[in-house]
């Protein structure tokens, strides 16, 4: 794990419903803070029982990382829409950005699982801070590849992640490759560009701060084509296509 | 056993605790969150004539103990919350009281006769203090003539109750008060949410889209438990106090320093139990105090020996 990273496990009981990839819940952090922090459910270990991939950021995260194993925490959820799922027939390329391997985990699984294809490719500042080792490691018969991109060169390609992704792309066949994306928003943006150019179907996952989680309090919007809609109840998860990632002038 | 039930405006509520306006969405959305049966009234996102797309994002900021929002009044309009919001909001139990915002006392008459009109709602709520949507120097919410009109308007359109939720931003919260009342308000909100900002200092830039917005949260209950304590000396309209409400002991500052019933908002985003926690936690306290009515707290803190206590010393 790089420096303030970490997977942790939670039990939330029976009746908590299983996780689709792409969805979150929304967390009570120790911290005492006015938000809950939303994560995407990095996998699924049982009845109810989930993983989280964490950074720490702020105070929020630094206190959930500071809780000893077994002490209880508020968790609602899971919340949002889900990933398209692949088609059988096509490669999945996941593009990672930084702590955005978080929102990826659980579909990287989920397709290694089905014995479906995926490229997965994951950047980061530096080496230290890959989390590409947390995803389902490469097979033999290269149904699952993994590709790593680095600012300062320091691992894999010198580059940001998109800058993989538009190589990497070159070698696939144009027909038959979806993409996803999570990141930082400037990565976001130039993935769905890339995505677009090539005319492949992309979706990206967006992270916004978040009050209620559940749609009521539009606080979480994302401008897309037809108008705002709440990355929470609307989203996480969006279509490439739909997202105007321009900035709108400041009133 | 302590009775929680709450009377304010001819409205009956089962607790005194209701859901503030813009943090509780339609009501639905919070379904299988919180305890609607412990939900004196739902306060419904603000509906406006027609519908608002709200402010650029971002908007929202986290601020120590509080919260910095720029919605915008994004809302459905009119047509779509007579339409599909108000039913559902209704079915959900507690009363629904509409929030309501338009251009000019003309526009607020208009949509007043058409959500009063409807059964579903039990009252009106006036919203004339939202800080992220005026373009005026001297917004409505500080012009008690101009505040008096919309008022006056509103009740002239509808036999439902109407309250009236006033602004912190002002320099005379009393005299805005009793402009609301002189104007026929059946009560008060007291109070909306204060001016603020915060800058991402990466990015060299405000942080939220609309530059500034309205603070809320425990940061500002100490503000306006004062707003609610001076304008309760000056009007014999109940008022309903709001701002930075998350337990049962704060509820009850606000009740003992006049308030009638409370409204909760930012707590339900971290705890959306609170009110059920708070009901109980009032519960709690009647017994031990052995009080038989939530009313009786009301304005209690204005009326004790501290009073003389302080004088002689």
């Amino acid at each position: 794990m790089s420096a303030a990273s970490f997977l942790c496990e939670l039990d939330a009981g029976r009746g908590f419903p299983d996780a689709r990839p792409g969805q979150f819940v929304h967390v009570r952090t120790p911290a005492g803070v006015t938000l809950r922090r939303p994560f995407s459910v990095a996998g699924v270990t049982g009845r109810g029982r989930f993983e989280l991939l964490i950074r720490e950021r702020g105070c929020g995260t630094r206190s959930l990382a500071a809780l000893e194993a077994g002490a209880p925490i508020s968790v609602v959820g899971p919340l949002g829409n889900a990933f398209t799922l692949p088609e059988p027939q096509r490669i999945a390329v996941l593009v990672g950005g930084g702590i955005g391997v978080a929102g990826l985990r659980l579909l990287a699984g989920r397709i290694a699982g089905d014995g479906g294809r995926a490229l997965l490719l994951v950047g980061a500042t530096t080496g230290s801070e890959l989390l590409h080792h947390v995803l389902p490691g490469e097979t033999e018969d290269g149904r699952i590849r993994l590709r790593v991109s680095t600012d300062d060169g320091s691992q894999g390609l010198r580059g940001t992640v998109c800058s993989l992704l538009e190589r990497e792309l070159d070698g696939l066949p144009v027909s038959g490759v979806r993409i996803y994306c999570c990141g930082p928003r400037a990565m976001l943006s130039s993935g769905a560009r890339v995505a677009i150019a090539h005319e492949f179907p992309c979706e990206v996952l967006m992270e916004e701060v978040m009050a209620c989680g559940v749609g009521a309090c539009r606080g979480c919007v994302v401008r897309t084509r037809h108008g705002y809609r709440a990355a929470c109840s609307d989203g996480p998860v969006f279509d490439a296509s739909e997202v105007v990632f321009e900035e709108e002038s400041v009133a | 056993m302590p009775d929680l039930t709450t009377r304010i405006a001819g409205l009956s509520m089962r607790t005194p605790v209701m859901l503030a306006s813009g943090t509780a969405g339609y009501g639905t959305e919070l379904r299988g969150l919180v305890d609607f049966g412990c939900v004196g009234a739902i306060v419904t996102k603000t509906v406006t004539p027609a519908p608002r797309a709200g402010n650029s994002p971002p908007r929202l900021a986290e601020t120590p103990c509080g919260l910095l929002n720029a919605i915008g009044l994004e809302n459905v309009g009119l047509a779509a919350f007579l339409e599909e919001k108000l039913p559902a909001a209704a079915a959900l139990g507690p009363p629904v009281i509409v929030s309501i915002a338009a251009e000019d006392p003309g526009a607020f008459a208009r949509l007043a006769a058409a959500v009063g009109s409807r059964a579903e709602a039990a009252a009106l709520e006036v919203n004339v203090s939202c800080p992220n949507v005026a373009r005026a120097r001297r917004p409505a919410w500080d012009d008690p003539v101009a505040a008096g009109a919309i008022v006056r308007a509103v009740k002239a359109s509808t036999t439902k109750p109407v309250l009236v939720k006033l602004s912190p931003n002002t320099a005379d919260p009393e005299g805005m008060a009793e402009a609301a009342e002189e104007a026929g308000a059946d009560a008060l909100v007291v109070a909306n949410t204060l001016p603020g900002m915060r800058i991402d200092v990466e990015g060299r830039r405000p942080a939220l889209g609309n530059v500034t917005g309205g603070l809320s949260g425990r940061a500002i209950l100490p503000v306006n438990l004062a707003l609610v304590w001076k304008t309760a000396g000056v009007v014999s309209v109940p008022i309903v106090g709001s701002g930075g409400i998350g337990t049962a002991d704060e509820a009850l500052e606000y009740l003992m320093a006049g308030a009638s019933a409370v409204q909760v908002g930012t707590a339900l985003f971290a705890d959306p139990e609170a009110p059920a926690s708070i009901s109980r936690g009032i519960t709690e306290r009647m017994k031990s105090d052995g009080v038989e009515s939530v009313a009786e707290y009301v304005g209690m803190a204005r009326e004790g020996t501290w009073r003389e206590t302080i004088r002689a010393a």
